[in-house]
C-alpha cells in the first residue's frame, strides 16, 4: 500500500511539541529553542515537496532537519559561549510562570543537564526520549541500532553521574 | 551498588526523562504564531495542494455516496484565495510567467487501434454537483484556511466541442527501464529502496526513480538531489528558467514534450516548473493536470545559481488512440447531475459561475498500463466577504460509452 504524504499541517501539529523538547534539550534555553524550532519547520516546509514517506518516517525526517538546525546553531554561535549565556541569563524557572511547580523545575533542570552532556550523548538521549526507535536514532546518528543502544546506555550513566553531582 | 540496583536507578532516570520530554512544550501561543509564519512562507502550489488535501478528506467523510455515482462523478472544485495570494502572503513571491516553448513529442508516439473501454478517472471527487439550470450545493470546498464550505455551480462560458481526441497509454516502467534511464545519465545503481524502482548515484547527485503511484495518480517520476559539491551554474545574469534549462540540457534531461514554464519563488528558493502539454490534435496543446486541476511536469528548484533538486516525469514510451469526446457542457452536466442531494445548510452556499474551460490531460492509473485521458478543466471566480476565490472543476471529456462506469 502506497504511503501518501499527509498535509503538512498534520505533521506540524503532531510534532511541534516533540521537536521543541528535543531542541530545548540540545540548547538549554527556551528562547533559542523557539528560534531553532521555527527554523526547523520553515526548512521542513520548504523541503516538504521532496519528502517521500515511503523512504522514511515523518518523525525521522523531521528530527533529521531538527538535528541539522541545532548543529548549525552551535556552529554559528559557538556552543560553549551559547551554553554559558543560556545558563547565566535564563534561569530555568523564568520562562513560564506556571512552571513554578517543583516537578517542572526539576524537569527543566534535568534537560539543562542533558544539554551539558557531550554532543553525541546529548543527541542520543534527546532523540530517544523524543520518541524515536533505536533504529531511527542510529540512522540519524550514522551508526547501527546496536551502537545506538550502547551509546544511549553510556549517555544515561553519564547523565546520572552529572545529576548526582548537581543534585538535580 | 548491585547491578540490579544500578539498573533500577537507570530505569528511574529514563522514566524521569520521558516525563521531562513529554511535559516540555513551547509557551502558549507559540504554536499558532509559528504556524502563521509558516503559512506566510508557503509557496502557492503547496497551499493549493494542502487545501485540496483538506477538501479530499472532507469528501471522504461524506457518508452514503453510491460508489457508482462517485466513479461517474469526477468533480474537483478548488478554491484559491486570490486576495491572500496577491495581497502579500506570498512573501518574496514572484509572478507566474508563462512562456511558450515547444519540443518534439513525436518519435515515441505511434497510433494504435483503440484500447477498448477506458478506465474512468477515480479522482477525489466531490459528492455534490451543480446544474446550469438548477444549482445545487456541492462541497466542501477548501479555498485556503480562510474559507471552506459548499458552493452552487453554474456553467455559462464558451463551450468546447471536439469530436475526438487522442488518449495516450504507457506500460508501467520496470526496474530495467529505470536502470537504463539512470545509465543514460551516467548514474550507477545503489539499491532499490521500498517504493522505488532504483536509487542511483552520479558524481555530484543522487537519483531516485519511481513508477506510477496508483493510489494518488502520480506519473512515473525521477528525483535528483544534488550534492553540495555540485558546482553552481556558470551563467551570470541568466533568468531562473534559463538556468534550469541549462542544467537539464547539460544532464540530458531536457523535456521531450511541449511545455510552458512557470516560476514560483519563495524566500531564496526559486522553482521553475515545466508544465507538460499533450498534442490534442484539433484543440492544440493541452496541459497535463493532476486530480486537482493543477498543471505539472518537471520541477527544478534553484537556490541562486545552484540546482537543489529536480523532479521530473520519467520518460516512457507511449502509444495513442483516438476516442470520442463529449462537449464541455455535456461533461459539466454529467459531472454535476449525479450528485447526492445537497445537505441542508444554515446559510446559503455561494453561487459560483464557471466561465472558462480548457481541455487538459489527466493520468488514470490502471495497473500494468496507465492512460493520459482528456478532461475539461472549468474555472470561475466568486467573492465571499470581500475575498475573491477561483474555483476549478475537472470533468472527463471521453464519451461515457467509451469508459468503464
Amino acid at each position: 500500500m502506497g504511503a501518501e504524504r499527509p498535509p503538512f499541517e498534520d505533521l506540524y501539529r503532531e510534532f511541534l511539541g516533540r521537536i521543541y523538547a528535543y531542541v530545548r534539550a540540545q540548547v538549554g534555553g527556551a528562547e533559542d529553542a523557539e528560534d531553532i524550532t521555527a527554523q526547523v519547520f520553515m526548512n521542513a516546509y520548504q523541503a516538504y515537496p521532496r519528502f517521500e514517506p515511503r523512504h522514511t518516517t515523518p518523525a525521522a525526517w523531521l528530527f533529521r532537519i531538527a538535528r541539522n538546525a541545532t548543529l548549525d546553531h552551535f556552529r554559528a554561535s559557538g556552543r560553549r559561549e551559547r551554553l554559558r549565556r543560556t545558563i547565566e541569563h535564563q534561569p530555568v524557572a523564568e520562562v513560564d510562570p506556571a512552571s513554578q511547580a517543583e516537578e517542572r523545575i526539576q524537569y527543566q533542570a534535568l534537560l539543562a543537564e542533558v544539554a551539558r552532556l557531550p554532543e553525541r550523548q546529548r543527541d542520543v538521549i534527546s532523540l530517544r526520549h523524543s520518541g524515536l526507535s533505536f533504529q531511527e536514532v542510529g540512522a540519524l546518528m550514522g551508526c547501527s541500532e546496536d551502537a545506538a543502544k550502547m551509546l544511549y546506555h553510556r549517555a544515561l550513566r553519564a547523565l546520572r553521574e552529572a545529576v548526582e553531582r548537581e543534585k538535580v | 551498588m548491585s547491578e540490579q540496583q544500578d539498573e533500577l536507578e537507570l530505569e528511574a532516570l529514563a522514566r524521569k526523562l520521558d516525563d521531562a520530554f513529554l511535559t516540555t512544550r513551547p509557551r502558549p501561543g507559540f504554536e499558532d504564531e509559528l504556524w502563521t509564519k509558516v503559512q506566510a512562507r508557503r509557496p502557492f502550489g503547496l497551499r493549493l495542494r494542502d487545501a485540496l488535501a483538506g477538501l479530499a478528506s472532507g469528501i471522504r467523510e461524506v457518508p452514503a455516496v453510491p460508489l457508482a455515482g462517485l466513479a461517474a462523478l469526477v468533480v474537483v472544485i478548488l478554491g484559491i484565495g486570490l486576495v491572500g495570494y496577491v495581497g502579500g502572503q506570498r512573501q518574496g513571491g514572484a509572478a507566474t510567467a508563462p512562456a511558450q516553448h515547444f519540443s518534439s513529442t513525436s518519435g515515441e508516439v505511434e497510433q494504435a487501434p483503440g484500447f477498448g473501454r477506458l478506465p474512468s478517472p477515480s479522482l477525489k471527487s466531490s459528492p455534490g454537483g451543480a446544474a446550469t439550470t438548477a444549482p445545487v450545493a456541492v462541497g466542501p470546498v477548501m479555498a485556503n484556511s480562510e474559507y471552506s464550505g459548499p458552493v452552487q455551480l453554474t456553467w455559462s462560458g464558451q463551450n468546447i466541442t471536439l469530436g475526438s481526441a487522442s488518449v495516450f497509454r504507457y506500460r508501467e516502467p520496470t526496474t530495467t527501464d529505470a536502470d537504463q534511464f539512470a545509465s543514460s545519465l551516467g548514474a550507477a545503481l545503489r539499491g532499490r529502496p521500498k517504493g522505488y524502482l532504483g536509487s542511483y548515484t552520479a558524481t555530484d547527485y543522487t537519483l531516485e526513480v519511481r513508477g506510477t503511484v496508483q493510489s494518488s495518480a502520480q506519473s512515473p517520476a525521477y528525483f535528483i538531489y544534488t550534492s553540495p559539491s555540485m558546482p553552481p551554474l556558470d551563467a551570470a545574469g541568466a533568468a531562473p528558467a534559463d538556468l534550469a534549462s541549462l542544467f537539464l540540457a547539460a544532464h540530458s534531461l531536457s523535456p521531450q514534450w511541449n511545455y510552458t514554464t512557470a516560476i514560483d519563488s519563495s524566500g531564496e528558493l526559486t522553482r521553475v516548473v515545466f508544465e507538460r502539454q499533450f498534442d490534442a490534435a484539433d484543440y492544440g496543446p493541452a496541459y497535463l493536470v493532476d486530480a486537482n486541476g493543477q498543471r505539472y511536469g518537471m520541477e527544478v528548484d534553484l537556490q541562486g545559481n545552484h540546482v537543489e533538486h529536480v523532479s521530473g516525469v520519467l520518460p516512457v514510451s507511449q502509444d495513442a488512440a483516438i476516442y470520442k469526446l463529449v462537449s464541455s457542457d455535456v461533461a459539466f452536466r454529467e459531472a454535476t447531475s449525479s450528485a447526492p442531494p445537497p445537505q441542508s445548510l444554515s446559510t446559503p452556499a455561494p453561487a459560483v459561475q464557471l466561465t472558462k474551460v480548457e481541455l487538459a490531460y489527466l493520468l488514470v492509473p490502471a495497473g500494468d498500463h496507465s492512460y493520459y485521458e482528456p478532461v475539461y478543466v472549468f474555472s470561475g471566480s466568486f467573492q465571499v466577504n470581500g475575498t475573491t476565490y477561483t474555483k476549478h472543476l475537472v470533468a472527463p471529456a471521453v464519451d461515457p460509452s467509451q469508459r468503464t462506469p
